[in-house]
């Protein structure tokens, strides 16, 4: 018997590792996928591109027998980085052929907090409100007050490099120092100041450290070293993932197990005592069946692993799935969405330079929360750009041109550019769901999921918008030449394909329409707590990681007290 | 020089699943500028060895800079066949190696290794030329898949890359020409 057990070691489920183990409860994170070492060999960060396998290319049988399909063209999906993600043949989903599902999955000790993008940005006041101000989906039991200090208590200890930019609409945080601007995103930022006092570009908010506290040193992180390197892993322990900061910091405490190639196939409840007493797994390797046994459950599996686990966990009390009281499990699944990548050439700066390979972005925050004159939609987008190194002439590899002058010309410095794609909020909508499927199951024998989750009018009318407004932007920016790449109404987009995937469980006030409380507490389970992204009754425009840890080590503290009460 | 000699029936009509695995002979020969392979490589025969390698050679020479050959494109490109490449690229390339020694017959009257390094690069500009204006054909998908993975090699090799840092240290974003080198001297920004 366990104190607590964790389902998933992923960016939250390490998190709800490290903060229960500190708190002396003895521990038992599970993982359905393998283990990996920190530092060890599955790492290829210190891989010169010569060294390599495969000079990187991913070997081509993969998609002769139609593996990794749904993540074959992503540029992160390489040779050095395929350790990291399933392949999605042997991860089977079901989705409509209209509107296909994309689930990209890391399943591995650390989950995708090994390939995650760093971007760690605050929800702010207006984020919070909005459900509730335009009556889609559930409205959020808490704002950002309530937040805030577990924003800075993540952010500490992850370590956050950024600027203090002063925003509402993007609150500042506990900061390291940021990391530097090109001339020309600098030349973009300073003229957007004059322009506009709502449009902003800043330094991307980055979970890589460059000022590391002695907590951080004394978990064995060191500096980041500007390599643009992370998904390979980080042997310097320079940006944040579970295995370089939460499960070492748990492990520490002498309070953590860890079990991995272990699925969780339920939550076991006791109908006659109205809890849940631990979970029911599958060996991932010989298929038998064990339990453990806990007085309290967080599932951390990730938005749609922790839907689906309780979904499949049935009971007299809980026909469709355990803490489905309300009928809301399964409902208000969303995604970011772009529609529009915009590229501009900066004027000037043919003397200027760039060297290293910055791990971040540059960032223009939503600043469409108030609805304008000129949008006939509502919520808001982003866009995340980059202009940190200038262009390059490339080579003839797919062009007309060999020998000696097209080499001497190939790989030349050109203009500075700066390329800037859109990240939309979808509204939470009831009809945007997973469930299980009713006939198919994965190789375990477990039901998979069925997903259904489009992008509707509110987004495509939002893309139209944005592809307006980038091309403003960056004209006020200083910039020349602008390209805009607007996808067509008839072009489709895969919810899931920014891989930040979200609802499913969602908090709210109301047990009859949300699944979670304040403190992402199951309504009808009060030992079972889910803070993942199922967790998220909206999903803004920010990259939703911080804010789902900061959610979690909020539930821990809660739960925690709770428990030494003796109410759990 | 002569007449590059594609005809219609080898640029359009040729198909690659058409061909079947030719059994080359051994031959030694250091005319013409050519590196001959004796040897067989893991994937390739000597022969092909030595056609492709004349072709990465030709497509990206040594000038001040190494070039294909420096960088043993084609060692690495055979050590692929077997870790990376699928079967149609397998059989794209293979074929395209044939289609090159066709058209070298076709136009000279000899065979590719026999022919002139001015021919051989007539041969090859002229085949990159048209690859790219008429892409359907087989030979054209070959010939671009092969240049594309040739230049994927060398501009991955550590000749094509001497101021690569693998552990830079921090970014900088507003420097001057003569800062960026001074860092690529010390492999290190800082």
């Amino acid at each position: 018997m366990y104190d607590v057990i964790v389902v998933g070691s992923g960016i939250t489920g390490g998190w709800a590792a490290k903060e229960f183990c500190e708190k002396g409860f003895k521990t038992l994170v599970i993982e359905r996928g393998r283990n990996i070492q920190h530092q060890g060999p599955e790492y290829t960060d210190m891989q010169m591109p010569w060294q390599i396998e495969n000079r990187n290319k991913v070997p081509e049988i993969f998609s002769e027998e139609g593996r990794y399909s749904i993540i074959e063209r992503k540029g992160y999906f390489k040779n050095a980085t395929k350790q990291f993600f399933i392949d999605d043949k042997e991860h089977p989903i079901s989705y409509p052929k209209e509107s296909p599902f994309k689930w990209i999955r890391g399943y591995q000790l650390g989950g995708r907090s090994l390939t995650w993008g760093r971007q760690s940005l605050r929800w702010g006041v207006k984020d919070f409100q909005a459900n509730e101000k335009d009556g889609n989906g559930v409205p959020w039991p808490i704002g950002y007050d309530d937040l805030a200090p577990w924003y800075a208590y993540v952010e500490k200890f992850i370590g956050v490099s950024a600027n203090k930019d002063g925003l509402d609409t993007l609150p500042d945080g506990v900061f390291q120092k940021p990391w530097e601007m090109s001339c020309a995103e600098k030349f973009i930022a300073e003229n957007l100041k004059k322009a506009y006092s709502d449009r902003h570009l800043i330094i991307g908010r980055s979970a890589n450290i460059t000022e590391p506290t002695k907590e951080q040193a004394e978990l064995g992180r060191g500096q980041c070293q500007a390599r643009s390197y992370c998904n390979r892993g980080c042997t310097f322990g320079g940006y944040f993932s579970s295995l370089s900061a939460t499960l070492p910091a748990a492990k520490k405490t002498g309070n953590l197990t860890v079990v991995t190639d272990s699925i969780v196939e339920t939550v076991d409840y006791d109908d006659k005592s109205g809890k849940a007493t631990g979970v029911t797994v599958i060996d991932a390797h010989t298929k038998e069946k064990r339990q453990y046994r806990s007085k309290i459950i967080f599932l951390c599996a990730s938005a749609l692993g922790s839907v689906q686990i309780l979904l499949n966990s049935k009971s007299k009390t809980f026909p469709n799935g355990i803490a489905n009281s309300s009928g809301a499990v399964g409902h208000y699944i969303m995604d970011h969405f772009s529609g529009v990548i915009a590229n501009a050439k900066v004027p000037g700066f043919d003397n200027k330079y760039s060297i290293g390979r910055r791990p971040i972005a540059t960032y223009i925050p939503n600043y469409r929360h108030e609805q304008k004159d000129d949008a006939d939609f509502i919520r808001g987008f982003g866009f995340q750009g980059t202009a940190q190194h200038r262009s390059n002439t490339g080579t003839t590899a797919k062009k007309v041109g060999i020998g000696a002058e097209v080499k001497m010309n190939s790989n030349q410095p050109g203009p500075w550019r700066f390329r800037a794609i859109m990240y939309g909020e979808m509204l939470p909508r009831f009809e945007n769901y997973a469930r299980l499927h009713p006939t198919e199951k994965d190789q375990w024998g477990i039901p998979i999921l069925h997903i259904d989750a489009r992008i509707r009018e509110n987004e495509r009318k939002m893309i139209k918008r944005a592809a307006i407004d980038i091309k403003e932007i960056l004209s006020a920016g200083g910039c020349v030449d602008i390209k805009i790449n607007e996808f067509p109404e008839t072009k489709p987009i895969a919810v899931g394909d920014r891989v930040h995937e979200m609802g499913g469980a969602c908090m709210g006030e109301d047990p009859k329409s949300s699944v979670l409380n304040k403190w992402a507490q199951s309504h009808d389970v009060k030992n079972l707590f889910v803070t993942d992204g199922a967790c998220m009754s909206s999903c803004a425009t920010q990259n939703p990681s911080l804010t789902y840890m900061a959610i979690t080590a909020r539930a821990v503290d809660y739960a925690a007290k709770l428990f030494f009460k003796g109410l759990l | 020089m002569s007449k590059i000699n594609i005809s219609r029936r080898l640029f359009i009509g040729a198909s690659v699943y058409f061909v079947a695995t030719p059994v080359w002979a051994s031959i030694f020969n250091t005319v013409n500028s050519l590196s001959v392979f004796s040897q067989n490589g893991r994937f390739f025969t000597a022969k092909e060895m030595t056609i492709l390698s004349d072709v990465a050679d030709i497509m990206i020479p040594r000038t001040d800079t190494p070039g294909a050959t420096d960088a043993k494109v084609i060692d690495v490109l055979d050590a692929l066949m077997l870790s990376w490449a699928g079967s149609e690229t397998k059989q794209q390339y293979k074929f395209i190696i044939k289609q090159i020694g066709l058209i070298a017959q076709s136009s000279f009257k000899v065979n590719y290794q026999s022919a002139s390094r001015a021919d051989r690069e007539l041969l090859l500009n002229k085949l990159d030329q048209l690859s790219f204006v008429e892409r359907s054909t087989e030979l054209s998908k070959s010939y671009r898949k092969l240049k594309e993975m040739i230049f994927h090699i060398f501009y991955t090799s550590e000749e094509a890359n001497p101021n690569f840092m693998l552990v830079p240290g921090t970014y900088k974003g507003d420097i001057t020409k003569n800062k960026m080198e001074l860092y690529n001297v010390k492999k290190r920004v800082s």
